[in-house]
């Protein structure tokens, strides 16, 4: 194995992964993937998978989520069948009082050409004739879909090494010199040298930055979920909290706690989740869950993707986000062009580092 | 074993399949689990857990006691969500996304 790169990315779930691939259509050759275990032991092996946009705030979050979801369908294009799934995106409500507030979410979004509609409780059910008779209206997009994200990292890495670039697993990375115009990345399997260092290091973004002395400021936040049996394939839209899979199985769950790197699934919240499950879709009480997973949600700081350039450091980039499915297509874009061209063709500055003012160098 | 038995039989995959993504670099149960739904049928891997780990132990010549076990999580056989459920609408760790909109000054931020 060769230990000299022009670019090194640390991480190798879908972030990491789409960084690699985006940058190995332009850049043949000279580009490592490091990761500590295999591609989707991290994140990206434990998510929904929604390909989300419509009720994302503010709006300028939403437009940048928005332009991911577009790339899609000519990524599963390129990269191969992803079971990407431009169902249209569904999100129930049950007060009569948040139809205000879809309207002014709807009014909002038209300026920036995402189109939402709020459907009336009949217009729900003609859509979406499993949902709860006593839903009062819903959110309406045809830009949401899903993906199989375990196909989507698979694809990104395929494609990826097809291109020339190199995987090197279960190797975590424990020391980064910068070194005069390189960095010298020590890993368990040996040291490589590279130009152009990327941290993609998903929930484990600050102790990649610890490596560099600057503070990634990454929080992990728990989801769990909730898989039924195959079933007949009856939603035909992704809901807000429960979608269907290409195989039947219906994922179920959109949880939130502060519990660390602790992956365990909790009987409460198993709980919790198949009451929104019947909540939403009544019919779902006969169906069978035969598995339940939790995952780690990156949660910047903000709430908001940390994209870029580290100041203070050449050539040192970081991406680091929630919602990574969704947004992958945009970033491996625009890292891309950004390591190669220095510039990026939707303006990320509002993502940049920068706005934590504790990210100083120590 | 022939390259074509079924390892596992609630996603039918065969050792061929597995053979392949442990030569892609998946170590474990869980790696391959992933990238061929090996395990992540009805039985929850009870039948193929063991064929896995011998597909692997081949393979990679990984002593077995050196092989971790797949993550063992509820339920242990399928429950209908109907059991599961208390029917309580009042949710804690749960959230809608519309809740998660935030409004400013009577504007969507
Ligand atoms: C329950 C749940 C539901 C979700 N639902 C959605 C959704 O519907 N839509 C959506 O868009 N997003 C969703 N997300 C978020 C999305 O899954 C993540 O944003 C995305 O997977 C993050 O990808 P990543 O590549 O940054 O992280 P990861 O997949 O965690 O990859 C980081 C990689 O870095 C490696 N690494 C870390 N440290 C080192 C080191 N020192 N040396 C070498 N390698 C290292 C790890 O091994 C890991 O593989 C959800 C997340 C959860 C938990
Ligand atoms: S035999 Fe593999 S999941 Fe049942």
């Amino acid at each position: 194995m060769e230990t000299s790169y022009e670019t090194i990315i640390i991480g190798g779930g879908v972030v990491g992964s789409s960084i690699a691939y985006h940058l190995s259509e332009r850049n043949k050759g000279g580009i490592l993937v490091l990761d500590k275990k295999f591609p989707l032991s991290g994140t990206s092996g434990s998510t929904q998978a929604w390909v989300w946009v419509h009720n994302k705030t503010p709006s300028w979050y939403a437009e940048f989520s928005m332009y991911s979801a577009e790339l899609y369908p000519y990524l599963s294009k390129k990269i191969g069948d992803v079971e990407y799934k431009r169902t249209g995106g569904l999100s129930p409500f049950f007060n009569e009082a948040d139809r205000e507030k879809a309207l002014l979410l709807a009014k909002t979004y038209e300026s920036i050409g995402i189109k939402i509609k709020v459907l009336t409780r009949e217009e729900a059910l003609e859509k979406e004739p499993s949902l709860n008779p006593e839903v009062a209206g819903a959110t309406y997009s045809s830009i949401d879909g899903n993906v199989n994200p375990f196909r989507l990292v698979d694809r990104y890495m395929r494609a990826a090494k097809k291109n020339g670039v190199q995987y090197s697993t279960y190797n975590k990375v424990t020391e980064i010199q910068k070194l005069p115009g390189k960095f010298m990345v020590v890993s368990q399997k040996g040291t490589f040298q590279c130009k152009n260092l990327v941290l993609a290091g998903g929930t484990w973004s600050r102790e990649l930055g610890k490596m560099v002395d600057i503070t990634i400021p990454i929080n992990q936040l728990r989801g769990q979920i909730l898989v039924t049996e195959p079933l007949k394939p009856f939603l035909n839209y992704t809901i807000s909290g429960l979608r269907q899979a290409f195989n039947g199985e219906v994922l179920i769950g959109y949880s939130m706690e502060k519990e660390g790197f602790n992956r365990a699934t909790t009987l409460e919240v198993m709980q919790e989740t198949a009451n929104l499950a019947v909540h939403y879709v009544p019919s779902l009480r006969k169906a069978k869950v035969v598995r339940a997973f939790s995952g780690i949600r990156a949660m910047p700081e903000d709430g908001f993707p940390i994209l870029g350039r580290i100041p203070g450091v050449e050539n040192l980039f970081v991406a680091a986000t929630h919602s990574g499915v969704t947004l992958s297509p945009l970033i491996g874009t625009l890292m891309t062009e950004l390591i190669l061209d220095g510039d990026t063709s939707i303006p990320i500055d509002r993502y940049s580092i920068t706005r934590f003012n504790n990210m100083e160098t120590k | 074993m022939d390259k074509s038995t079924i390892i596992c039989r609630c996603e039918e995959i065969s050792l061929e399949e597995i053979e392949k993504v442990i030569s892609n670099g998946a170590r474990t149960f869980d790696d391959i689990k992933r990238l061929t739904r090996c395990g992540m049928g009805p039985c929850q891997s009870k039948i193929c857990n063991c064929l896995v780990a011998a597909a692997i132990n081949e393979k990679t010549g990984t002593p077995f006691h050196e092989i971790p076990l797949p993550r063992m999580r509820m339920p242990i056989s399928p429950i209908k969500l109907d059991t599961l459920a208390t029917n309580s609408t009042t949710f804690s760790s749960v959230k809608s996304v519309l809740d998660e909109v935030e409004l400013e000054d009577g504007k969507v931020r």
